[in-house]
């Protein structure tokens, strides 16, 4: 394949797979914007550097594994575009709004954001992305038994939360529906 | 009690075990109430956990799909114009994210168009919002746009006189009657700091023709380049900028500015 052709290809699986990495993106980062910002300059050096996308990997897999290895630098360098995450409740929870602007369930979007970003990530590939534990460990750079442990870590934390609330819930008094 | 770890309900409720192991927990879950609500909880967080994904995904779908994006850009789209659509159509973009993204900032400055880094190619095959249009026409209007009357018009020598002082070089309104277009007006612009002659004609249909003048740039010949259902065509000579925008094709702008550039600015002075 010649270089534009790649390029041209590239790009335009880029394109399709946009509203995945838009996600992608916003979980990491815990916002939109700054979410957008990290992307624009991820897709900006996927596509500057596009000779490093080997044939035969998979695109999407790629492209998550190089916005978060930026990120990662970014982080690191505390360079004046730091990608510098950890938002406001409000705007984490305004990345769950349906069409309607409804918000979503506020226990969800709370246990989420109250994660580190690398672990949102890591619920957000397989439970959203469906990865398996080996490919989630290739876009974060960890093994697939670290996704493993992380996976029962978190889910099963998560799961107390759930309980322990329905238990409150269930022996707090009921309110009137006015 | 039965004890089953977290991580085998955990792959169970995945769906991540064999057949035959799936079977063991089951039998399990039909008799171990303990089990059975933990195996529920664990359910519970991962549809919740799903569904929190599906959401954000439905969101942006759903913004790109009320503004949709060419899926192949082609030729005449840069990559920068795609993906500024792709983040319009996620309803994000500002002028700080695609600045900082490297990308273009939503409306002109005079050192990116300078340059030519924000030169896109095309924008009509993207979503146009009137407010950045408008904007950026507006931008280009200062206090000197107002002062060639138009009760002055008629008077040629007194707007070359007019445009020469503005723009701080030779420049008389060239006569394009014997190619179809007639002068009708003439007005100060600015671009930045600098400022910029207009001198409109009207042809026999059709939208006005605009030549454009400032100062400075060596000479170089006339290019063309097409903006959407525009076209222009760019020149200097004689220590001024020019540009002939119309809709009119290439080829006939490109005949009308070698027209212009064989009168010479100050031909009628």
């Amino acid at each position: 394949m010649q270089a534009e052709q790649l390029y041209d290809s590239i790009r335009t699986g880029l394109i399709a797979m946009l509203p995945r990495l838009m996600r992608f993106a916003d979980i990491l980062v815990g916002e939109r914007r700054a979410g957008a910002s990290l992307l624009g300059r991820a897709l900006n050096r996927m596509l500057a550097e596009e000779h490093r996308y080997q044939r035969g990997t998979a695109l999407d897999l790629w492209a998550f594994a190089e916005i978060y290895r930026l990120w990662l630098e970014e982080r690191h360098d505390h360079s004046g575009t730091s990608s510098r995450p950890e938002a406001g409740g409000a705007r984490f929870a305004i990345l769950f709004r349906n069409a309607k602007g409804h918000p979503f369930d506020p226990v969800t979007t709370g246990f989420l954001r109250s994660l580190p970003p690398a672990q949102r990530l890591t619920l957000l590939l397989v439970y959203g992305e469906r990865f398996d534990p080996i490919d989630a460990g290739r876009v974060l750079d960890v093994s697939g038994e670290t996704i493993s442990a992380r996976l029962v870590r978190i889910t099963g934390t998560f799961a107390d939360r759930l309980s322990a609330g329905e238990e409150r819930d269930a022996g707090a008094p009921r309110e009137g529906m006015q | 009690m039965t004890e089953l770890s977290d991580e085998l309900l955990v792959a169970y409720v995945d769906g991540q075990l064999g057949g035959k192991q799936s079977s063991a927990v089951e039998k399990v879950l039909a008799h171990d109430d303990v089990i059975a609500r933990r195996v529920k909880a664990l359910k519970k967080a991962h549809r919740r956990l799903e569904a929190a994904f599906e959401a954000i995904l439905a969101g942006e779908e759903a913004d790109a799909a009320s503004h949709p994006i060419p899926p192949s850009p082609g030729l005449l789209i840069p990559w920068g114009t795609v993906i500024k659509g792709a983040f319009a159509a996620a309803g994000i973009v500002v002028a700080a994210v695609l600045f900082i993204a490297g990308l273009g900032l939503p409306l002109a400055t005079p050192e990116r168009n300078a340059s030519g880094a924000a030169d896109f190619d095309h924008v009509g095959s993207l979503a146009r919002d009137w407010h950045e249009e408008v904007a950026r026409a507006q931008a280009l209007l200062g206090r000197a746009s107002l002062e060639i009357g138009l009760d002055s018009q008629r008077n040629r020598d007194f707007i070359a006189f007019q445009l020469g002082r503005a723009i701080g070089a030779a420049l008389a309104p060239p006569d394009l009657g014997a190619k179809g277009y007639r002068f009708t007006r003439a007005q100060i612009l600015r671009f930045g700091d600098e400022p910029l002659a207009q001198l409109l004609y009207l042809g026999a249909t059709g939208a006005p023709l605009a030549l454009y003048a400032k100062k400075g740039g060596a000479d170089a010949a006339p290019a063309a380049k097409r903006y959407g259902a525009l076209a222009g065509v760019a020149w200097s000579q004689a220590g001024v900028a020019y540009f002939l925008a119309g809709e009119g094709d290439e080829a006939s702008l490109l005949e009308l500015a070698e027209a212009i550039r064989k009168v010479g600015p100050q031909a009628e002075r």
